[in-house]
């Protein structure tokens, strides 16, 4: 049954997609943000695999590619991979828990949703001060 | 796409994401601890046989776990047929690729 057809019989679920008024719980944003990172890593690992041969080629290309850290265009991405690392380790730790029937309950499930987004902001801004 | 489907992805999304998370609190302790490896250090490490044994199997956990992961966010969100079937064509043959040339990688500086 399409979804039009499940309107005209009435038994379509209710869809919302006025974003003004779907609700977004902490728990939907550290979802949203385990998904978000996971993709942004995904994206990032042709550029991984390319780091990782010129870091084994020698001296120089090793020195470089830790340089290119340090320059500006290269701390933006530092911070946006530094971001989604953290956030997609702490977010999957949170799931790999709940898996186990650890902190599944609402109010922990919101609490740890709110320590995992905290926790990979602070992580990320920590990496691109060091 | 009958890639690592159901049951089977869910466990090994799981063992791979425990390999993954082992890796990097070592690397996280290593840094934290000391001064960050040069280049004799890390080539010592990285381009001998048990050391790239261990980059690879890392390799491994981690392009499974991207796929697994690629793929489920793919179904969720692209609907129609042949668009996901291209999009997810392309994600895996990258991996692959991605995974070959590490391969390539290690074999050439840990052998």
């Amino acid at each position: 049954m399409t979804d039009s057809q499940a309107v005209k019989r009435g038994t379509a679920r209710p869809v919302f997609l006025d974003f003004a008024r779907i609700r977004f719980p902490v728990g939907a944003i550290a979802s949203i943000a385990h998904r978000v990172s996971g993709v942004v890593l995904v994206a990032a690992l042709p550029f991984a695999v390319f780091l990782l041969g010129r870091s084994l080629e020698g001296e120089e290309a090793f020195s470089a590619v830790l340089g290119s850290a340090r320059s500006i265009p290269g701390r933006v991405v530092l911070l946006v991979v530094a971001w989604a690392c953290a956030q997609h380790l702490f977010s999957g730790i949170r799931h790999l828990l709940m898996d186990v029937g650890i902190g599944s309950s609402l109010n922990a499930g919101r609490a740890s949703a709110y320590a995992v987004l905290v926790a990979a902001a602070l992580v990320s801004v920590g990496v691109l001060v060091l | 796409m009958r890639l690592f489907t159901g049951q089977s992805a869910f466990v090994a999304q799981r063992i791979s994401a425990l390999l993954l998370l082992a890796c990097v609190a070592v690397v996280a302790l290593r840094l934290a601890i000391g001064p960050s490896p040069t280049f004799a250090q890390w080539r010592a490490w990285a381009g001998q046989p048990l050391g790239g044994a261990v980059v690879l199997v890392l390799a491994g956990a981690l392009f499974m776990h991207a796929w697994i992961g690629a793929r489920d966010v793919l179904i969720d969100y692209v609907k129609p047929f042949a668009l996901r079937l291209a999009v997810m064509t392309f994600v895996a043959a990258g991996l692959c690729v991605l995974a070959a040339w590490t391969a390539v990688i290690v074999a050439t500086h840990a052998l």
